[in-house]
């Protein structure tokens, strides 16, 4: 969305993505996806050539793509983390408050249901 | 082979993400390069929910965690020069720690230089920016679109930025 309203304004985006799953269904400019967890676009702490090599890779497609909509692969980076550590440890300390919202109301419904049901045999 | 969204998420997670509704946003807006881009001014932004302690406040979390359907749409300057120990994180959805190391895993403004450095672009401008990028459930984006957005837009183009390059979270 950010870069929808940039790119109208006359600027020349490109996003650098772990989702290009939201480019697919939005449209966005210019789209460099990486496989990365969520809050390292970038790439690893610290580790300058993998995060040069992401941020060449996205002035390259700014300055070759040809139209819009573009979604790039970036290929040949390999995230140093085992995936399952890597999958929990994108993820906050604490779960974010829609979520606990989300958890106590599906709870809240499992219970009426078992409520209306007579209760767990 | 095509980068998979999903890798990183536990299941019940990625089945949340894939059921939510997706409004149509019509044509894709297109500006090409003004001039080669090893002429050109670049500005960063994220949605990390990155602040500058003692420059401006963190994100309203503490709003969010009254409203929990609602995110904060405002945006916070990030200077060029900023030094790492400066860099606060407010966001409740993501693990604030790997950019509390390193800047450049969200905001790459080191790597930037590095580029204007070598030639590879023009310059790197003097002010980025960071949204925070959970705005609401279902999302609004609002805030965004009529107010926040466009001023950010105006800021940059006050500061001849030419290309931006954004990087959600």
């Amino acid at each position: 969305m950010l870069a929808r309203i940039f790119e109208a304004s006359g600027l020349s985006t490109v996003i650098v993505t772990m989702m290009p799953y939201w480019s697919e269904r939005i449209g966005a400019p210019r789209t460099l996806a990486v496989e990365f967890p969520l809050g390292h676009p970038i790439g690893w702490p610290g580790d300058r050539e993998m995060q040069m090599t992401v941020c060449r890779a996205a002035v390259q497609l700014l300055e070759e793509a040809a139209g819009p909509g573009e979604i790039r692969h970036l290929e040949g980076l390999t995230w140093p983390q085992d995936p399952d550590e890597a999958r929990r440890d994108w993820q906050p300390p604490e779960p974010a408050p829609i979520i606990r919202l989300i958890r106590e109301r599906l709870r809240a419904l499992r219970e009426a249901q078992e409520g209306s049901s007579g209760g767990p045999r | 082979m095509p980068v998979d969204s999903f890798r990183f998420f536990p299941r019940s997670l990625a089945t949340w993400v894939q059921q939510l509704e997706v409004p149509p946003e019509g044509p894709v807006p297109w500006t090409p390069l003004p001039r080669p881009v090893r002429e050109c001014r670049f500005a960063l932004v994220t949605t990390a929910g990155l602040y500058v302690k003692g420059l401006e406040p963190p994100f309203d979390l503490e709003r969010e965690a009254r409203q929990p359907t609602w995110g904060d749409p405002s945006f916070r300057r990030i200077p060029r020069d900023v030094r790492q120990e400066q860099i606060g994180v407010s966001h409740f959805h993501i693990n604030p720690r790997d950019i509390l190391q390193d800047l450049n895993v969200a905001l790459p403004i080191q790597r930037f230089l590095e580029l204007a450095w070598e030639g590879v672009i023009g310059s790197l401008t003097e002010t980025h920016y960071s949204f925070m990028g959970y705005q609401g459930y279902p999302a609004d984006l609002s805030g965004w679109r009529q107010g926040y957005g466009p001023q950010v837009a105006s800021l940059m183009k006050a500061e001849g930025v030419d290309c931006v390059l954004i990087t959600p979270v």
